[in-house]
């Protein structure tokens, strides 16, 4: 079809406005602070100890899902961080894509370029034990990191956050509190995450089953999805169906952002609540003390850094330097630690 | 011509002619017919929120709380299904309403855009929502893909970008004035609550009274006629999802200011929510039907399903298995209900003339 | 109007010389010649796919030719698009019905030009200039803001009318608009274009109905595979042999084939009783034997298809039963008719019984198909060979089967309808309208194919607006009038006069004959 002449002004201008709006949208897209600010990568200082003397070149093979999830960004981003900091070791990671199958056909590419070790998070513990099998039949030892592997023949070394203690971490502060402020019968929320997880239902329980040691109960519990949009309007539901609540639990500090919001629009202000997983902004917030956000409970994504460090001894074949045995142990869980007002400053290092 | 055009400002003829022959027979109060079914279904769940919550229902500040929490609710998803009805109505679907929902509100809430203030927040995010819009209607009208596929293409670039220019990480609104958008009242009434009801009304009128949305119809239900009738099928497809792309915008803002936040997961299958609230609503999924008004009663009613389970403390399973059944029995019961309707006025019309 | 309006001195506003117009594969316009002047009914005949609705869409902007020169009020004319055929005051009535469903009766009229104020359509405005156009077709009863779905055929064609006398236009063209129309609203009809001429405007009309163009129209024009065979005959005076054979090529006599003396005692088929379905018909009771045509004659909407449709099992019986072969069928059950042999050739049959986007054979055998099929698996070239013996059978044009159906011209879709059922073991037929858009050549060929039928054992039941048909046709008339069975005589005992006064409510006979 033909341009009518008298359009092609219309459409200049149009254009013109179209080509205006673009240019400043891509100037949009930074994200650069305009002053360096917190929140940078958890490192184990180098040179604290014996271990961290240069040894024998290492390769680090690195995958994990490539979520949109906070805490797994840290994750990346610690890993990485921690490798820079050694000289001997080469850090090769590859993106995982959207699911364990893609997970599965990225970590061959990486098998092939014959890593010394492999540091993996994967989609999902069990559909990628079969990999962890392989690999160690292989001779390359493997780090699961968080998701375990259920074969113990799978894996070198795990190292995970403990799920069920940060429920219980959480619900022993708010029954403390609760105990202090003579609450004897207090109204509970929890907000989950996703309640298809596993890890979730871990949580969940040990929450539950802490609370239950106590007397108290659940009043309601909804499950978000870990985004602040879905914490948002699942908090403003359960907000609306307690009218009067005591103390909240919160699974995840990334959707605590929405759960927040949701507290400050619906005006609340009566009671506790308690973060879970210990991002930069909830340990700044708990540290200012301006909003119900008292705790949190970690988990942390700085195991990921040790999971980097253990993994270049394991490949070195060097042992822990605290302990007297000669190698890197087998398991390691990491405890839910409890982060107040009044040991905050210690954590912001670690909040992702 | 539908329902809400009864008000219409023409005075039809009183006499209207003794039916001359049979064949004029009146269906044009079906979509009418259709809404009120949808109102009983959200009154009955209202009255299952007062057996099973009496104590909350006794209360009227409570009450009126709810109410605007329901509203709260919807109100983004309301706006997405506005834009969504339009696509429909004229032939076609739009997936990407979430992934452009995420995209926008990401771009708008990078440190870069937050330092030109609220105002380029949202000129951000419409432009954003537009742009992208633009990009599928082009995609769809001029490059023939079907809509299916190129607005599900988009639906995972869009989000691809979104994950990229966030880093995958919750970006947190600093603004006061977006953030206020959500915690805010304007006599006694919610700032979201006029957002929506603006863009409703506005998507009422754009439907029901211009040129655009009259002809929105004749695209989707008829293509070759609208062809014939010299309407530039094309040019009003890409309009289309430009409209979409801009309600997306909208909600994006709005999303952003509820969460504080934006991120590239948010807005998760939102275009479900939307689809489903439109067809709910009596809008034909292979075009040339709809309403505003049936949209809107689709996306209330299931937010309030939502708001229901939360009171009741009912589990994420229990819900969505309750509310794939409800969506069923919501369109079953309307069906039903215009069927016998239209039998027995059909049936009672006889009676009287003969 | 006076009977002498061939004036020659009256300005030609249309010209077209040696215009082309190929689409892939096919050469539907191949060097046409055509000259209309003002004021007059200039009549466009031609067999089915002669070209005769793509010249019009070329003419609407629909189409661009290839080749040739159109000439418009003496300036050479070329439409981009079919608004700029509007804007220059050509406006166009099409074949296929090209309304939208969900818009008011207003809003299609004035589709793609309403009446705006920055963007909001006058309604107001809108209304009323619909309802003094209704007023002028006949039809003031049609409110303006009634949706177009709730309008049957005859009332959609209305619309359509209106919808080219919205434009200001100096020439109208008509593409069959008399098909889905009853006896009097063509009468109708024919008051209206003869109002339109009076004030100069020009009429392109087409029509297969040889006595409507004798009645209404002043030259004819004769296309046969997309060339102009005779130009500017008088419409009047040019004998019938002369127009069909310069139409075909041939000479056929418009006749009914002889109709076979009944077997008496034949077996009976098909026994309606006491149908019912409120608001379109109410206790209809009628038979069919084995080897017999009945013939249902009415006016439109009078509840002839809806009956057949209720027989057909597509539409749900409210009370009453029909029998076949003495066993009584599921009502509202389509599967259950078509495995008791019924067939039927539904009236809409774009969005009734085409696939449009398939080819002609799977259109042809949709419901035979299963049987060639082995294991499963289709058989392609059997379905081809089934299609081209009725393809033959039906003079097909273009007779290449594996074309889409939508590349056929209105009249060779209504032959693949009619020929699906022509397959397979059908015991009774059930024809709505068959030959709709069906031109005189193949029109007396599907009649023959008909009667062969019905010489194997097979009951025909018929619908059509044409009355000649019904009586020409069928060996017994049954007259439906509002719903109801008015009147059934044998076919040689009742003649046309009489079926015209049953069919129109009011006439003082009716009563007397009512059952
Ligand atoms: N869009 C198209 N693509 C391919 N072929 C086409 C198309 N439209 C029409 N044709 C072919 O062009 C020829 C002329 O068709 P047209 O519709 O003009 O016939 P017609 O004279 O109007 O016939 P009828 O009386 O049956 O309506 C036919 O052979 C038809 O198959
Ligand atoms: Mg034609």
């Amino acid at each position: 079809m033909k341009h009518a002449p008298d359009l092609s002004r219309r459409r200049m201008l149009l254009g013109g406005a179209a080509l205006g709006a673009g240019a400043l949208l891509t100037a949009c897209t930074s994200n650069e602070p305009d002053e360096p600010s917190g929140g940078g990568a958890q490192t184990v200082a180098a040179g604290s100890n014996g271990n961290a003397a240069p040894g024998e070149k290492v390769t680090i093979g690195f995958s994990a899902p490539a979520a949109d999830h906070g805490w797994i960004a840290a994750i990346t981003k610690n890993a990485k961080a921690q490798a820079g900091t050694y000289s001997d070791v080469e850090f090769k990671t590859v993106e995982a894509g959207g699911d364990a199958a893609a997970q599965r056909a990225a970590l061959q590419t990486l098998i092939a370029q014959k890593p010394s070790i492999i540091v993996l998070l994967p989609h999902d513990g069990k559909e990628l034990n079969a990999f962890g099998l392989e690999a160690m039949e292989a001779g390359i030892p493997v780090v699961n990191l968080d998701r375990a592997f259920p074969d113990p023949l799978a894996y070198r070394l795990q190292i995970k956050g403990d799920n069920y203690g940060m429920g219980v971490s959480a619900a022993h502060y708010i029954i403390e509190q609760m105990k202090a402020k003579n609450v004897a019968s207090p109204v509970i929320g929890e907000i989950a995450g996703m309640d298809e997880l596993e890890l979730t239902q871990e949580r969940s329980k040990g929450f539950t089953d802490t609370l239950t040691q106590a007397g108290f109960k659940v009043a309601n519990r909804r499950a978000a999805r870990f985004t602040a949009d879905t914490g948002q309007q699942e908090a403003a539901s359960l907000l609306q169906a307690l009218p009067k609540m005591d103390a909240l639990w919160n699974h995840d500090d990334d959707q605590g952002i929405g759960v927040l919001a949701a507290i400050t629009q619906a005006n609340r202000s009566e009671f506790i609540m308690v973060g879970g997983a210990g991002s930069l902004k909830a340990i700044q917030d708990i540290q200012a003390d301006k909003s119900v956000l008292k705790a949190t409970v970690t988990y942390s994504p700085s195991m990921a850094s040790s999971a980097i460090s253990l993994a270049r001894l394991i490949a070195q074949n060097k042992g822990m330097s605290d302990l007297v045995e000669l190698q890197v142990p087998k398991e390691i869980i990491l405890a839910s630690e409890t982060i107040t007002k009044e040991n905050a400053s210690n954590y912001l290092k670690l909040g992702f | 011509m539908t329902a809400q055009t009864a008000p219409a400002p023409v005075k039809e003829p009183e006499h209207s002619a003794p039916e001359k022959r049979s064949w004029w027979r009146d269906d044009a109060s079906e979509s009418m017919r259709r809404n009120l079914g949808l109102v009983g279904v959200l009154i009955a769940l209202i009255v299952v929120g007062i057996i099973t919550k009496p104590d909350l229902y006794s209360d009227g500040a409570w009450v009126r709380s709810n109410i605007f929490t329901i509203l709260e609710l919807a109100s983004v998803i309301g706006v997405v299904t506005v834009g969504m009805t339009f696509v429909i109505i004229g032939g076609g679907i739009d997936l990407s309403v979430g992934a452009i929902i995420a995209l926008a509100g990401v771009w708008s809430t990078t440190l870069a855009t937050q330092d030109l203030g609220p105002g380029g927040m949202i000129f951000c995010a419409l432009a954003v929502g537009i742009g992208v819009g633009v990009v599928n209607g082009i995609l769809i009208s001029y490059g023939r893909l079907v809509a299916f596929i190129a607005t599900l293409a988009m639906l995972v670039a869009a989000r691809g970008l979104a994950a990229q220019l966030s880093d995958k990480q919750t970006q947190v609104s600093n603004s006061d004035f977006i953030n206020g958008l959500a915690a805010n009242d304007f006599l006694g009434v919610p700032v979201l609550v006029y957002i929506l009801a603006a863009v409703v009304a506005a998507g009422w009128v754009l439907l029901n009274r211009t040129t655009f949305g009259r002809r929105t119809v004749a695209v989707g239900g008829n293509p070759e006629a609208a062809r014939l009738a010299g309407i530039n099928v094309k040019r009003h497809t890409l309009l289309l999802y430009a409209l979409s792309g801009l309600c997306c915008g909208i909600a994006a803002i709005m999303l952003t200011s509820q969460a504080n936040s934006a991120q590239a997961a948010m807005a998760n299958l939102y275009e479900l929510d939307a689809i489903a609230a439109a067809i709910i609503g009596g809008t034909l999924l292979s075009g040339g039907r709809g309403t505003i008004i049936g949209s809107l009663l689709g996306v209330l009613v299931f937010s309030t399903i939502t708001n229901l389970f939360a009171i009741n403390n009912l589990s994420t399973e229990v819900q969505n298995m309750v509310k794939g059944g409800i969506i069923v029995a919501a369109v079953l019961v309307q069906q039903v209900q215009f069927k016998s309707l239209s039998q027995f006025f059909a049936k009672n019309n006889k009676i009287t003339t003969s | 109007m006076t009977e002498t309006t061939e004036d020659q001195s009256a300005e030609v506003v249309l010209r077209l010389t040696d215009v082309v117009k190929t689409f892939p594969g096919v050469r539907a316009l191949d060097g046409v010649q055509l000259e209309v002047r003002a004021g007059e009914v200039h009549c466009l005949l031609g067999q089915n796919g002669a070209g005769k609705s793509t010249l019009i869409k070329v003419l609407a902007g629909v189409h661009r030719p290839d080749e040739g020169q159109i000439e418009w009020l003496g300036q050479d004319f070329a439409p981009a698009n079919p608004q700029a055929a509007m804007k220059a005051g050509i406006a166009t009535i099409y074949q296929e019905l090209d309304l939208v469903e969900d818009l008011s009766v207003s809003e299609n009229a004035f589709l793609g030009h309403e009446p705006r104020a920055f963007g909001f359509v006058r309604r107001g405005f809108m209304a009323r200039h619909t309802r003094e156009i209704l007023g002028k077709l006949g039809h003031a009863e049609i409110p303006p803001s009634r949706l177009v779905r709730s309008l049957p055929a005859a009332g959609k064609q209305v619309v359509s009318m209106a919808r080219a006398l919205s434009h200001d236009a100096r020439l109208i063209i008509m593409d069959e608009p008399s098909a889905v129309l009853a006896h009097d609203e063509v009468a109708n009809l024919f008051r209206i274009i003869r109002g339109l001429t009076a004030q100069g405007i020009a009429v392109i009309y087409i029509s297969h109905r040889l006595e409507e163009i004798r009645e209404i129209g002043d030259r004819v024009t004769v296309l046969k595979d997309g060339r102009t065979t005779a130009a500017n005959l008088p419409a009047r005076s040019t004998p019938t042999r002369d127009l069909v054979s310069r139409m075909t090529g041939r000479t056929i006599e418009y006749v009914f084939p002889e109709p076979v003396p009944a077997v008496s005692g034949a077996e009976e088929l098909l026994r309606v009783e006491g149908l019912t379905r409120s608001g379109e018909f109410a206790d209809v009771s009628l038979t069919v034997h084995s080897g017999e045509i009945v013939g249902i004659a009415g006016l439109v909407g009078s509840g002839r298809s809806e009956l057949l449709e209720t027989i057909f099992g597509a539409r749900r019986s409210e009370a009453g039963t029909v029998r076949m072969a003495g066993k009584v069928l599921r009502p509202g059950s389509v599967s259950a008719a078509v495995r008791a042999g019924l067939g039927m050739a539904p009236e809409e049959r774009k969005s009734q019984a085409l696939l449009l986007g398939e080819p002609i054979y799977r259109n042809v055998t949709l419901s035979t198909f299963s049987e060639y099929a082995r294991a499963g698996f289709t058989n392609a070239g059997r379905e081809i060979d089934e299609a081209n013996r009725i393809a033959d059978q039906l003079d097909l044009r273009p007779r290449d089967v594996r074309r889409a159906v939508r590349t056929l011209s209105g009249g060779n879709q209504q032959k693949v309808v009619v020929g699906r059922w022509l397959l397979g073991d059908t015991r009774l037929l059930l024809l709505d309208e068959p030959t709709r858009g069906v031109d005189v050549g193949a029109r007396a060929e599907l009649y023959q194919v008909i009667r062969d039928l019905a010489a194997q054992g097979v009951g025909v039941l018929l619908v059509s607006s044409e009355v000649p048909e019904v009586l020409g046709l069928a060996d017994r008339v049954l007259v439906m009038r509002e719903g109801r069975m008015v009147h059934e005589a044998p076919a040689g005992q009742i003649d046309e006069d009489t079926v015209l006064d049953l069919v129109m409510a009011g006439s003082l006979q009716v009563e007397e004959v009512t059952i």
